[in-house]
């Protein structure tokens, strides 16, 4: 037990008991996804993509993954200048007020989802814009905006300010250096937070829960909604969906900037 | 600098496309934004960040104005009278106080589960030599994190449901069913999964700053490994652990969709009160107080750990 091999193999039972539970409800819904019979059987009564077929039948279910990618999309495209600009200002100009300001910019994670989803519902429906889909993205943009910040922020604090310094040396003005010196330099933050948005947008449940109705409703909302007592295999199938899109997603970030820069101490 | 002296008569047909470009980009920028205005710069970078989060705090402001009134329930609307009415009805009604003690006990069980796990997952993953190890350990811990709470409830609703598959083995094996779902313990077990992703991510930075050297001298002094970790790592990671704890007590405390559909509507958190509050009661007023006691309480209990332990690594620090 306190032997090197003991720390090896009480690390490794451990390892092994979280990559299990993290992994099964994945590999359930995976599976019960392909299934033929009407109800999740296992062994499966067999494979099929039947359910696949009736997904793609069901109008609500794309309509709903189709304002799912409008709202994710409208979230990150707000969020990449509002949230690079933020984080530009923050680490890297001596600004007074500094730390209250960070404390407001973390307002969103430091008031409750719910909290958040009824303080947006009531403003929305006072400025008369609750039902419709783009203050769904506004909200979702503003939830996860703090993610934004710090992932462009990380990037910005490993930038030598010096560069910006050299090439205003050698004449460049304001702009110039901005385009060709600063964002190039930030773009694995901005790339991260840009998909770390996309995707949190894409799944995000509670605050959608507020805002949407039977008209607007979002693929997580509507996955919420159709949960039964009786499991049927079709929303294992939209759940595949989101499957997909995080490997995705993930597979991206792993091309883009490396898994590995959220191990990085700062 | 420069850009006021004469310049020779340039050839502007041969410079490039994109100089030209920029050349009058600049000038645009220089006209709308003179020199005499950098100072502000910052300010005008944070703006639109301040006018978007202001959104929020403009709502909140209706949350709080709203739970100042009682509802009359002669015609479903609030009163137009200021009244702590709404505060007053959560003390003479146990039940609230049960929620709050439920999701308050969730919030410390769910912390402290979720730690001891996320540790050595974190600890494996950042000293492993193999990159092949620690892409899978990353890739699993991404990919539940990158599908959302409905969906991941929905796979533990297949495996823990009454007609689940634990329960279809059992019935294979001729034992009695078992009542896995709609539990404390259902809900308790999905937010640990929930959180682990959160935790283990909090916690990797603080144990990458840790250096192997350090361990190393401890176990050549004669030091076994569970003393380097009670005395040397674990305390060098606390301001890890501390983020991590902030975290995920304050998502556990707040969680909706767990308690929601791993619980069934037997094992509400506050969430879920405020939400029926809202929408099945009608009473925007009572809800609005709920929702405000939550950000006092998530709050007070946040400010405390972190006068007793330091803020760890959700500490503000500007520059680099």
């Amino acid at each position: 037990m306190r032997s090197a091999r003991g720390k090896a193999w009480v690390l490794w039972s451990m390892v092994i008991l979280v990559l299990v539970t993290l992994a099964l409800p994945t590999l359930v819904i995976i599976g019960a996804s392909f299934t033929s019979g009407d109800i999740i059987r296992f062994p499966p009564e067999g494979l099929s993509l039947r359910w696949y077929r009736a997904l793609w039948d069901l109008g609500g279910f794309r309509a709903a993954l189709g304002r799912t990618a409008y709202v994710s999309a409208l979230c990150t495209l707000i969020a990449i200048p509002v949230g690079t600009l933020a984080a530009l200002a923050l680490a890297r100009r001596r600004m007074r007020f500094a730390r209250t300001i960070q404390v407001y910019l973390l307002l969103p994670f430091t008031i409750p989802l719910v909290v958040s989803g009824i303080s947006m519902m009531m403003l929305f429906g006072e400025a008369r814009v609750l039902g419709q889909l783009w203050p769904v993205g506004v909200a979702l943009c503003l939830i996860n905006l703090p993610f934004m910040i710090w992932a462009v922020s990380s990037a910005v604090n490993a930038l030598d300010p010096e560069l910006e310094n050299a090439a205003m040396n050698c004449g460049a003005p304001p702009v110039t250096v901005f385009l060709t010196v600063t964002l190039p330099a930030v773009m694995p933050g901005v790339i991260t937070g840009a998909l770390l948005m996309f995707i949190l947008a894409f799944n995000e449940f509670l605050v959608s829960l507020f805002l949407t109705d039977s008209r607007t409703v979002t693929l997580p909302v509507q996955i919420y909604n159709s949960i039964r007592n009786v499991i049927t295999p079709d929303l294992a199938a939209v759940s595949v969906v989101y499957i997909v899109v995080a490997l995705a997603a993930i597979w991206v970030l792993d091309r883009l900037v490396g898994l590995e820069i959220f191990l990085k101490s700062k | 600098m420069t850009a006021d002296a004469p310049r020779p008569p340039a050839p502007a047909h041969r410079l490039p496309l994109r100089w030209r470009v920029m050349d009058r980009i600049e000038a645009v920028a220089a006209a709308l934004w003179p020199a005499a205005f950098r100072r502000a710069t910052p300010w005008a970078f944070l703006a639109p960040a301040l006018l978007l989060v202001g959104i929020l705090l403009i709502g909140l402001g209706y949350v709080i104005s709203d739970s100042l009134h009682e509802l009359n329930p002669a015609t479903y609307r609030l009163r137009e009278e200021y009244s702590l009415g709404n505060y007053a009805a959560f003390l003479d009604r146990p039940v609230y106080l049960l929620v709050l003690w439920r999701s308050l006990l969730a919030a410390v069980l769910v912390t402290a589960i979720t730690l001891v796990f996320a540790f050595p997952y974190a600890y494996v993953m950042v000293r492993t030599r193999s990159g092949a190890l620690r892409k899978l350990l990353l890739v699993s811990l991404f990919l539940p994190f990158f599908i959302g709470q409905v969906v991941r409830a929905y796979g533990w609703l297949i495996i823990l449901g009454k007609q689940g598959l634990i329960n279809q083995a059992l019935e294979g094996l001729g034992l009695p069913a078992a009542t896995l779902i709609y539990t404390y313990p259902a809900v308790i077990f999905g937010l640990v999964q929930y959180m682990l992703p959160f935790a283990v991510l909090m916690l990797a930075p603080a144990l990458t700053a840790i250096h192997e050297e350090v361990e190393l001298a401890s176990e050549s002094l004669g030091a076994d490994w569970l003393r380097t970790f009670r005395h040397i790592v674990i305390p060098m990671a606390k301001p890890g652990l501390v983020g991590a704890s902030v975290v995920v007590f304050t998502l556990t405390l707040t969680d909706f969709a767990m308690p929601e559909i791993l619980g069934g509507g037997t094992n509400d958190f506050i969430a879920s009160t405020i939400y029926d509050m809202f929408f099945q009661l009608s009473n925007p007023g009572l809800a609005s107080a709920l929702a405000a006691v939550l950000v006092a309480v998530g709050s007070l209990i946040v400010a405390l750990v972190f006068r007793v332990a330091g803020t760890g690594t959700l500490g503000l620090r500007s520059g680099s």
